[in-house]
């Protein structure tokens, strides 16, 4: 088990840096200079010349990309071209926007769509089987920033309940803060909850129709127990395994999301970032990301062993 | 009666009149939040060039000498008032006294010397040093009360470029600093930056000019999304926001906005590669820019909200000559002179649009359709703007595209053969510097609109119209620019009243 564990941790580590050297070489390929776009268009040659070295933009790409690297194993991620500070601190405060969008949005999903799963699994052929089917089939059509739209038009819009973009920030006010993320949390949670509650049911119906629940259910044991103690937990490694697809599904939606809701988090910083070619600020948020990702399948793959024993670990 | 009835109506004017003054009547406090588009690189106008941090900062939080007011007059800022020697070569500006920046220190005339000995030397990393050419040197005067500029040669546009937020002056010995923390002498201190989501200005107690700013605060909020920027002003989350032209009806529909058009000094550009097969030919710029029906580009594109123009100039800029008759939409014509040319069937060409831009996107896509009536088969794309400005606007590297250009009093590129219309011609070079040392403004404005006059006839660029300026504002918002002879979003006179 630990040495599954190690091994497969060191493989997320190399995924991580492959991740980031992809960026980077991307990065390479397209035109479009830093400088430039902090100068603005009617730069002076020799102004764009001394910015290009005191931002570092004229040692070989390979070194950079070393040195970038190095610099991160120290702690030291660099400093963003465009906004002169520190790629940590700005990231770090992205995080407190994206993270509690992305753990709201999840948590949503998870509310709506693991009872709402289940509970058409066990109505299966029923009437309110369908209507559940078409509304998942429904949500997960719709896509995320249209909904976000009309959430706006109506609960900040028309009703004026809630605002319809920004944040405040928590340091200014907490209250307004939350407030500023309910809509968001909502278009891109029941986007995710139509999706997995199609998933849940899958599963459900799966394990109902194994042989040892209709063994339980013939040897007379209440529906609860049949459902809570042998459906439900053979169904878990599925529903876990969605679990970890969609947390890692919000945390890249909420890039389109933060956009729409102008959200100061992470996805709209690191798509500002290509546009600016700041690859300093770029590197950082595509570390962030992808270590998240790779953590999250970790994660995933760590639970199985301990929902199911029988999964072993070679 | 009759007597009754006239004392009636005058009465009724006068209460009228009282009304609306009362409506004008200025407030104090209060807190103001405006809608901007991206986060500019930094803070520093005398740093990039990026129209995007003048919009924030210029006026509200830094002033130059002289800067423009709504109008585009060019009015007294940190000088009180100037006189220029007859020959033209000794511009003497006396220097308000008992201003302050606001950091604390006073505002002196080291600070003009720092500002204008950096933005004379090229590899400083100041904007523009063109616009500084004409400086010979700049001395203190008078025991400090004044300052001298001497030029090498007369200099007609040195008053317009002090009044641009190039020139703005800040604390000598701070340029290093003013990229992230500006200190100024303007109306508003800059309070609180939090990149992707807002800037917070603060009142200055200490302004200079007694009774200004109405507002406690400024808050300029970064929402890059149309939809949502116009969504949070129906909301009112915002209080000021720039509109689509497709949002400005709705705009005047809503009780609570209040929507209005103004001038803007944004001319929408199709540019063309003046060096490159087939449109090197004048003819064939000729038979483009017959082909395209203006009038119908701002119908369909801008909803009719923008001013046909026929040269490199808006009829917000005092220059202005109306040259949109130049070569008139007539297709035919076009396709006589691409026949003429050596091209009766036509040719392929490559149309680039740069993806932010939605009005120069839309208005691209209904261009290459007029084109394509007159036998052109244009290859459309669109690209990202990092590549735009990389491979087109800097490399040259393309055939057409089409941008705003929004600087006030830009004409001058067109004397720049490496401008990325690789544009030629001696003749506007030699009228450029005349413009520029000419004896009289009216020898001024007549060699500008020679220069117009020759890029319209050489049908270097078609310029398709001037965008307007388009904002929303909350009813009880007051004082906003309705036109942006700079771009500048000023809120020095905005106040909140009912």
């Amino acid at each position: 088990m630990l040495g599954y564990l190690t091994r497969r941790f060191l493989t997320a580590l190399v995924s991580v840096v492959l991740a980031s050297l992809l960026v980077f070489s991307a990065l390479l390929l397209v035109p479009g200079d830093p400088a430039v776009v902090i100068l603005g268009m009617n730069a002076h040659p020799e102004a764009l010349a001394a910015l290009r070295t005191r931002l570092g933009l004229d040692v070989p790409p390979a070194q950079r990309y070393v040195q970038w690297l190095a610099g991160v194993v120290r702690g030291d991620w660099g400093e963003s071209l465009q906004f002169g500070r520190p790629v940590a601190a700005l990231i770090w405060v992205r995080l407190g926007v994206s993270v509690p969008l992305a753990l709201g949005a999840a948590t949503i999903a998870c509310l709506i769509a693991l009872p709402l799963g289940i509970w058409a699994a066990l109505r299966r052929g029923s009437a309110t089987d369908p209507i559940v089917i078409l509304a998942s089939q429904l949500g997960a059509a719709i896509p995320s920033f249209w909904l976000g739209l009309l959430l706006i038009l109506f609960f900040a819009v028309e009703l004026r309940w809630l605002p319809a973009g920004g944040f405040p920030g928590w340091d200014r006010s907490p209250i307004d803060s939350i407030r500023a993320l309910i809509l968001p949390i909502l278009a891109l949670g029941l986007g995710q909850a139509a999706v997995m509650t199609r998933m849940t049911r899958a599963a459900m119906l799966d394990v109902l129709g194994q042989d040892y629940v209709r063994t339980a259910r013939a040897k007379g044991l209440p529906q609860r127990s049949v459902i809570y103690k042998h459906a439900l937990r053979n169904a878990l490694v599925t529903i876990v395994t969605i679990l970890g697809l969609s947390l890692t599904n919000v945390f890249i939606g909420s890039i389109v999301i933060e956009q729409v809701f102008a959200l100061p988090g992470l996805g709209r910083m690191a798509l500002t970032a290509i546009g600016n070619r700041d690859f300093p600020l770029l590197q950082g948020a595509i570390l962030v990301y992808a270590s998240t990702i790779v953590m999250l399948s970790f994660l995933v793959d760590a639970s199985y062993g301990l929902l199911d024993p029988r999964i072993r670990y070679g | 009666m009759h007597r009754l009835i006239a004392l009636a109506c005058a009465l009724g004017v006068a209460l009228a009149g009282l009304a609306l003054a009362q409506e004008a009547a200025p407030v104090y406090g209060g807190s103001v939040t405006v809608a901007i588009v991206a986060d500019p690189p930094g803070w520093d106008p005398s740093a990039s060039t990026s129209q995007e941090i003048p919009r924030v900062v210029y006026h509200n939080v830094f002033e130059g000498l002289v800067r423009f007011d709504a109008d585009g007059e060019i009015v007294p800022a940190l000088a009180t008032d100037w006189q220029v020697s007859d020959d033209g070569l000794q511009w003497t500006f006396t220097l308000r006294s008992g201003v302050m920046f606001h950091d604390g220190s006073a505002f002196t005339v080291d600070d003009v010397i720092a500002k204008f000995e950096r933005a004379m030397d090229p590899d400083s990393g100041h904007t523009n040093p063109g616009y500084y050419a004409a400086i010979e040197s700049v001395e203190s005067a008078m025991d400090g009360t004044a300052v001298v500029f001497t030029l090498e040669r007369p200099s007609r546009s040195l008053l317009y470029n002090l009044a641009r937020p190039d020139s703005i002056i800040y604390p000598a010995g701070t340029h290093e600093t003013q990229r992230t923390q500006p200190i100024g002498t303007g109306p508003f201190r800059f309070a609180r930056y939090v990149e992707g989501s807002e800037v917070r200005l603060e009142r200055f107690e200490d302004y200079h000019q007694d009774g200004l700013p109405y507002l406690d605060e400024v808050v300029y909020r970064i929402i890059s999304d149309p939809n949502t920027r116009f969504a949070a002003l129906q909301a009112g989350d915002i209080d000021i926001a720039a509109l689509a032209p497709e949002q400005y009806q709705l705009a005047v529909a809503n009780p609570d906005l209040e929507a209005t058009v103004g001038t803007a000094t944004a001319e929408i550009t199709m540019a063309l590669n003046n060096e490159r097969e087939p449109l090197s030919d004048v003819r064939v710029r000729q038979a483009i820019t017959h082909a395209i029906d203006k009038d119908a580009i701002v119908q369909g594109a801008m909803f009719g909200l923008g001013t046909v123009i026929g040269s490199h100039m808006t009829p917000a800029e005092a220059y202005y000559v109306d040259l949109t008759d130049t070569y008139p939409y007539d297709p035919e014509r076009a396709r006589e002179l691409l026949a003429e040319a050596g091209y009766p069937d036509g040719f392929t060409v490559d149309f680039e649009l740069p993806e932010p831009y939605a009005n120069e996107r839309r208005s691209g896509e209904v261009v290459a359709q007029y084109l394509r009536d007159v036998g052109i088969d244009v290859n459309l794309s669109v690209v990202e703007w990092g590549t735009w400005i990389e491979r087109i606007f800097l490399g040259g590297d393309y055939d057409m595209t089409i941008i705003g250009h929004s600087e006030p009093r830009d004409i001058n590129v067109y004397g720049n053969p490496g401008y990325y219309y690789r544009y030629d011609n001696p003749r506007v070079r030699e009228l450029l510097e005349e413009a520029e040392t000419a004896p009289t403004a009216e020898a001024e404005t007549a060699a500008y609109q020679e220069i117009a006059r020759i890029i319209a006839e050489d049908a270097v660029n078609v310029w398709l119209f001037s965008a307007p300026f388009i904002v929303g504002t909350q009813n009880d918002v007051h004082g906003f620019w309705v036109n942006q002879p700079t771009p500048n979003y000023n809120m020095v006179e905005v106040f909140r009243a009912p």
